[in-house]
């Protein structure tokens, strides 16, 4: 299989494209690729010439620690959790998330998701349920990896600057649903860095992988208006 | 303000920073990656705790006991009572921030039966109660970084303590962004870097855990304890690119071991120990499954799926997508591996190292665990841990002190960066690949004492190349400054692995199967000029 990745040696330098050839097991996953490209031998271009190895993220290699995250076939998910099976075609094209800056190769900085939440305030704080809070929901959404999958795919995250993405709402929600308190405060912020400019184009739960039902989250929030 | 440095941002450097911070020390946290990446959001079963509507009978006494017992007897008895007794108060706090635990009709947290323990006290979140954890430390970590009481550190890794005079000043990191080495001081430095699992390659944990920093640590005069205690996980199954943990919580909710004899299914564990045979502690359960020499399988298919669904989602869905198979349907196909690591860095009771203001929490230490650790336990220590360290630094007069360590950390980066610059013919990576060959043919579930010393020899072997060797300028630096310390701290296991002349808890050799009384004590272990001593803690003085 003809592997293409983007690399980019540091933060300071230009990327360009390299081709690998893959003749690893079929049943491997992107991220146990890598690995194989990595490590299975000197590692070489697709014309056999040594070449340095593939950055990449990873901790957990069983899809819940969310480091692992770049694009596939143009698509965003997580390597460790890509079976090379479910792919089609016979090449093969791996590349950051673009909405990061780029650290090495596939690892990318994503500590803008962090600083808007911290900026924000996005905290429970002392826990004091809603009435009917959705339990489910809300484990669910607990779940999240700030993996940024989500913010790669949106149409209307461009890079933090104002408009915070799914990650920023589904973690409204927890928090207004976890400490009524809270509630008029963390609604308005929710509106201001995600409501009002949310297409709901909703391409952010076809990524997302732990399933989180974002939906849920803004009919919750919406309800909350006023 | 007082300010502490953390080496490490799971569970157990989380709550360290947070206890600080609430006391009004300033404490820095240092890892390459967020929280979300720590190991810590792998651990799925629960928390153990005895709460005031706990099952008839049950009594923190109990909950001490147990784990006592199950660790053998060497897991500080004075350090055990604190942590049972403060178990309750720690699951009111995570109620409190918001961790969204599973609860009963009445709202209280929803308990499990766990491996070794006479009551139900496993409180839980799902199968994912680690990661619904530091998702709630993680947002309480928030509001103290926005008031700035925390400071987080990416894309830093620690490279060496800093100590002078028998105190520690703060520690040497190495900026991957900035690729230099700086010197930060501090008050005090609390290693929270989890354990050693990366040494015997890809385990049920994360691969960011390599044993590093213990190991350096170690060569830098920092005892450690207990090396020899491993946790063989019995249930984990088999995938393209790691072993991975079919949690406790599977038997908890009452999985069943068996293997299978002409067609008939011979249910070993519960045939040896009676009707709660599968919850018998991990060390005991793995032994029996390596000794059963077969093919080992655990069935929960005859619950309903609707329960499986409600308690053991992450279970199903890790099975269904890395093996294809639905445990609601048939059984799952078992073997022990490397999980835990009772042994660490020697810590006394409020987690102070042998170096003064160097402490030491979570996995990377030892302590509380003994000879075996209860599942649900490991939860519990870390988050105890945390707040028993951050507690004796809040309460202890700042350190007057003025060193200088810029020309050392300068110096280092010189020489780092000279290394660097080199071409390897023998990457460093490759060494690490033949070290987890050796420590998992030489120190598994069963050793002896030739197989040890073969396994020294090869560590010797790596270690007499490792200064010699240039760095491989294709992986990240830390990965090969990082060797030298993991082989070292390697080394250090399996030379108490082989001075440990008997049978214990997860220890077992089969040279000298039996406990042997004059050896009831805790392992310590030290370094002086490449020189490994091992004493037996016969005094207790890492009891205090």
């Amino acid at each position: 299989m003809r592997v293409k990745v983007l690399r980019q040696l540091s933060p300071f330098t230009e990327p360009y494209w390299e081709e690998f050839l893959y003749d690893g097991p079929g049943d491997n996953t992107v991220a146990g690729l890598i690995d194989y490209l990595n490590y299975h031998d000197d590692i070489v271009d697709i014309n056999g010439k040594k070449t340095t190895r593939i950055g990449w993220e990873c901790s957990c290699l069983q899809g819940v620690c969310g480091g692992c995250a770049m694009v596939v076939n143009d698509m965003p998910r997580l390597a460790c959790e890509t079976f090379l099976r479910d792919l089609k075609g016979e090449e093969l094209t791996i590349r950051p998330l673009r909405k990061f800056p780029v650290i090495h190769d596939l690892v990318v900085d994503r500590s803008v998701i962090h600083q808007n939440l911290m900026k924000s305030d996005i905290f429970i704080g002392a826990y004091q349920p809603s009435d009917g809070a959705d339990h489910e929901h809300q484990y669910s959404v607990a779940k999240c990896l700030k993996c940024g999958l989500c913010l790669e795919v949106c149409p209307n995250y461009v890079n933090g600057d104002s408009f915070f993405g799914a990650i920023f709402a589904n973690d409204c929600y927890l928090v207004s649903a976890r400490n009524s308190e809270k509630r008029k405060e963390i609604t308005e912020l929710y509106h201001s860095h995600f409501g009002n400019s949310c297409s709901k184009s909703l391409s952010c739960m076809d990524v997302c992988p732990m399933k989180i039902e974002t939906i849920a989250s803004i009919a919750k929030m919406n309800r909350q208006r006023g | 303000m007082k300010n502490v440095l953390i080496i490490g941002s799971g569970i157990a450097g989380l709550s360290c920073a947070i206890r600080c911070a609430e006391q009004g020390v300033k404490a820095t946290l240092i890892s390459p990656f967020p929280s979300e990446r720590a190991q810590s959001v792998m651990a799925a079963g629960g928390i153990n705790a005895v709460l005031r509507d706990c099952e008839a009978g049950d009594s923190v006494h109990s909950h001490i006991e147990d784990t006592l017992r199950g660790g053998s007897f060497l897991g500080g008895k004075n350090a055990v009572t604190g942590l049972c007794t403060r178990a309750e108060e720690i699951i009111r706090y995570l109620e409190r921030i918001g961790t969204v635990f599973s609860v009963d009709p009445s709202g209280s947290p929803s308990r499990r039966a766990f491996g070794g323990q006479s009551y139900k006290r496993t409180c839980y979140c799902g199968s994912s109660t680690g990661k619904q954890i530091v998702s709630a430390l993680v947002m309480e970590a928030r509001r103290y970084e926005a008031a700035g009481l925390i400071e987080r550190r990416l894309w830093s890794c620690f490279h060496s303590a800093l100590i002078r005079d028998g105190r520690c000043c703060g520690a040497l990191l190495f900026d991957e962004s900035t690729r230099r080495i700086e010197a930060v001081c501090a008050d005090a430095t609390v290693v929270a870097t989890g354990g050693q699992n990366s040494v015997f390659g890809k385990t049920t944990g994360s691969t960011q855990c390599d044993g590093y920093t213990a190991g350096r640590l170690f060569m830098q005069g920092v005892e450690l304890k207990n090396l020899e205690f491993i946790q063989y996980h019995p249930t984990t199954v088999e995938t393209a690119q790691k072993r991975m943990l079919i949690s406790e919580a599977v038997r908890g909710e009452g999985g069943r071991l068996f293997y299978t004899d002409s067609g008939r299914r011979v249910y070993f564990m519960e045939d040896k120990y009676g009707s709660r045979g599968n919850l018998m502690t991990r060390d005991v359960v793995s032994r029996e499954i390596y000794a059963a020499g077969r093919d080992v399988y655990l069935d929960i298919s005859f619950l309903e799926q609707k329960e499986i669904d409600e308690r053991l989602p992450e279970v199903r869905e890790l099975c269904r997508k890395y093996r294809g198979l639905d445990i609601a349907r048939e059984p799952i196909p078992v073997a022990p591996s490397v999980h835990y690591f009772m042994g660490g860095i020697a810590v006394h009771m409020n987690h102070e190292t042998n170096i003064r203001d160097l402490y030491a929490v979570g996995e990377c230490a030892s302590m509380y665990h003994g000879a075996n650790r209860l599942g649900g336990n490991s939860l519990l220590s870390a988050i105890y841990g945390g707040w028993t360290a951050a507690e004796e630094i809040a309460g202890r007069e700042a350190a007057v002190r003025h060193y200088d360590f810029s020309g050392l950390a300068e110096r280092e980066s010189a020489a780092l960066m000279s290394r660097m610059e080199t071409e390897s013919r023998f990457p460093v990576m490759y060494i690490r690949d033949m070290l987890s060959e050796t420590m998992n043919e030489k120190l598994g579930i069963v050793r002896d004492q030739p197989t040890l010393t073969d396994g020294l020899a090869d560590i010797d072997y790596y270690l007499s190349v490792a200064d010699k060797i240039n760095y491989d300028p294709a992986v990240m630096p830390y990965f090969n400054y990082s060797l030298t310390g993991i082989l070292t701290l390697s080394k250090a296991i399996l030379t108490c692995a082989l001075s440990r002349t008997e049978s214990r808890g997860a220890h077992y050799r089969s040279d000298c199967p039996q406990e042997d009384d004059s050896l009831a004590y805790a392992s310590v272990i030290t370094y002086d000029n490449g020189a490994f001593r091992v004493r037996f803690d016969k005094e207790h003085e890492y009891e205090s």
